[in-house]
């Protein structure tokens, strides 16, 4: 029974490992579309998606059947709606390698642009996140979730570099308005792809340490904010 | 904080030299319901019996340390046992109605209490029926053997029994290890309601009971009280270890 149970954890991991290493390949692939203007290579791409989409269902229906049958409790049951919340964060991260793809055409005039955007530095670093959050839930590493979970400013930060600096292109020629505007979407994508990573490992730090650590940071905020409001309100 | 009903301080157990728990010292609150899990043999069993003193009809037991019931020590020589077991309720794995009718079960204790008023015992037998969920399917057959009666009928006829000497607190031993899931549902059902007015000590071995019924629970291992908090916890986040494997089945 304990032994069933064991495989059926060991098979559920398999899987999860197995959708995420098409997605590290997919968003790996992208980067390289955008730097080679690669069309060939996009609609390749764009076929794994259904791949992705087959282990989406089947990780639902896994966790589903090991929920029911086996009703598990604390870590266990912890490492199932962990597998849940990544297995979504997964399919996402795999729309987002495709969406990155649909930029590739429109930018292909424009390398010059693509590369002074420091775009490509963005979708490196949110991918070297990715596989970073996908290696903390497999070794069921806290210190490097933690890590991930710290790096989310870095790339709000190249987004925002992106966007004035695009701002300013568009402003100097017209004819770079289309692009820019491409490139602005493209960065924004890559963006989620960041926070998309973030949310995977902060799960891995609920499945690890049984605390929820997600908005953590803006309720603290938003108690503080209520605290002195009403702390106002007893002095008045 | 809930009031506590009952609190074991230091409570070492021994039947012969064989020491069978070591130093429990537990505060169970009250009208809420508190499970005890762990392997078979670890004590569970004998910790039950020494909240009501069952364990005083074994020979050559010895107790050491105090368990207070609403405050009064429970093991001083003054306290007389059969007016604590009428407080102490208990509900065995297997159900043990007397060879009687379902009426005259439920009607024993009262009527060796000394109530013998027809009415007022058609009453009290109403009642406990009536609240161990029991009373429509038994009704039109009150004079019926309660040997008739199924399994989980049975124990829920055994539930009446107890609740009619009106007890304050109720031990149940594996009360629905041997039913259906739908006499289990029943009991489980029961528990909850019962607990608005009971203290209730539920020993079970399936911890997805212990996980639905109980609002606390205690891990007992080899005669020790491992872990003791509130069930929320014990079965999402556990803090000892030997919890964490045994609710997830890696013991051992
Ligand atoms: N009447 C008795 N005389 C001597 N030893 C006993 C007696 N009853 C129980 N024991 C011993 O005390 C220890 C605890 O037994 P207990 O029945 O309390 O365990 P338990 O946790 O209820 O187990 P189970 O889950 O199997 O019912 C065991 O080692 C058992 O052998
Ligand atoms: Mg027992």
């Amino acid at each position: 029974m304990q032994k069933h149970f064991e495989q059926e954890l060991e098979s559920l991991k398999t899987n999860i490992v197995k959708m995420a290493s098409i997605v590290d390949e997919m968003v790996e692939n992208a980067l390289t579309a955008l730097e080679t203007s690669d069309l060939e290579l996009c609609k390749k791409i764009k076929a794994k998606d259904r791949e992705i989409d087959a282990y989406d269902n089947l990780i639902k229906t896994q966790c589903e059947n090991i929920l029911a049958l086996f009703q598990p409790f604390a870590v266990d049951l912890r490492f199932i709606l962990t597998s849940l919340m990544v297995n979504n964060q997964l399919e996402r991260c795999g729309d987002i390698a495709v969406n990155i793809t649909q930029r590739v055409k429109p930018l292909i005039n424009h390398y010059d642009l693509v590369v002074e955007s420091k775009i490509i530095d963005m979708v490196k670093f949110s991918k070297q996140m990715f596989k970073e959050a996908i290696d903390s839930f497999i070794n069921r590493d806290l210190e490097l979730a933690n890590k991930v979970c710290g790096e989310d400013n870095v790339v709000d930060g190249y987004n925002k570099n992106i966007f004035y600096y695009l701002i300013d292109k568009m402003k100097e020629k017209h004819e770079l308005i289309e692009p820019a505007s491409h490139l602005m979407i493209l960065s924004r994508h890559v963006e989620r792809l960041a926070d998309h990573s973030t949310n995977i490992a902060e799960d891995v730090i609920f499945m690890i340490s049984a605390e929820i650590v997600s908005h953590k940071h803006k309720l603290m905020k938003w108690a503080e904010k209520e605290q002195s409001k009403n702390q106002l309100e007893t002095e008045e | 904080m809930e009031n506590i009903k009952i609190k074991t301080r230091n409570l070492n157990f021994y039947y012969n030299k064989k020491q069978a728990l070591f130093d429990i010292s537990m505060d169970i609150p009250e009208k809420k319901v508190t499970a005890l899990i762990g392997p078979s043999g670890c004590g569970k069993s004998t910790f039950l019996r020494t909240l009501n003193r069952m364990n005083d009809l074994i020979e050559d037991i010895k107790v050491e340390g105090d368990i207070f019931i609403d405050g009064v020590n429970i093991y001083k020589d003054n306290i007389d046992v059969v007016e604590l077991r009428k407080r102490v309720g208990m509900i065995f794995q297997k159900s043990n109605p007397f060879p009687k009718s379902i009426y005259d079960n439920v009607a024993y204790g009262p009527r060796i209490q000394g109530i013998k008023d027809k009415t007022t015992l058609d009453e009290i037998v109403e009642r406990s029926l009536r609240r161990s969920a029991l009373w429509d399917e038994v009704k039109d057959e009150l004079k019926k053997s309660a040997l008739m009666l199924s399994g989980g009928q049975q124990q829920r006829l055994c539930i009446a029994r107890a609740l009619a000497i009106d007890p304050e607190i109720l031990l149940m031993d594996e009360p629905a290890s041997a039913l259906d899931p739908i006499s289990t549902t029943k009991i489980e059902d029961l528990i909850f309601e019962l607990k608005m007015n009971y203290t209730i000590v539920i020993v079970t071995h399936n911890m997805q009971q212990a996980a639905r019924v109980s609002d606390y629970t205690g891990f007992f291992y080899m005669g020790k009280l491992i872990e003791f908090d509130e069930t929320r916890i014990m079965f999402t986040s556990p803090k000892e270890k030997q919890t964490e494997d045994y609710i997830t089945g890696r013991f051992g």
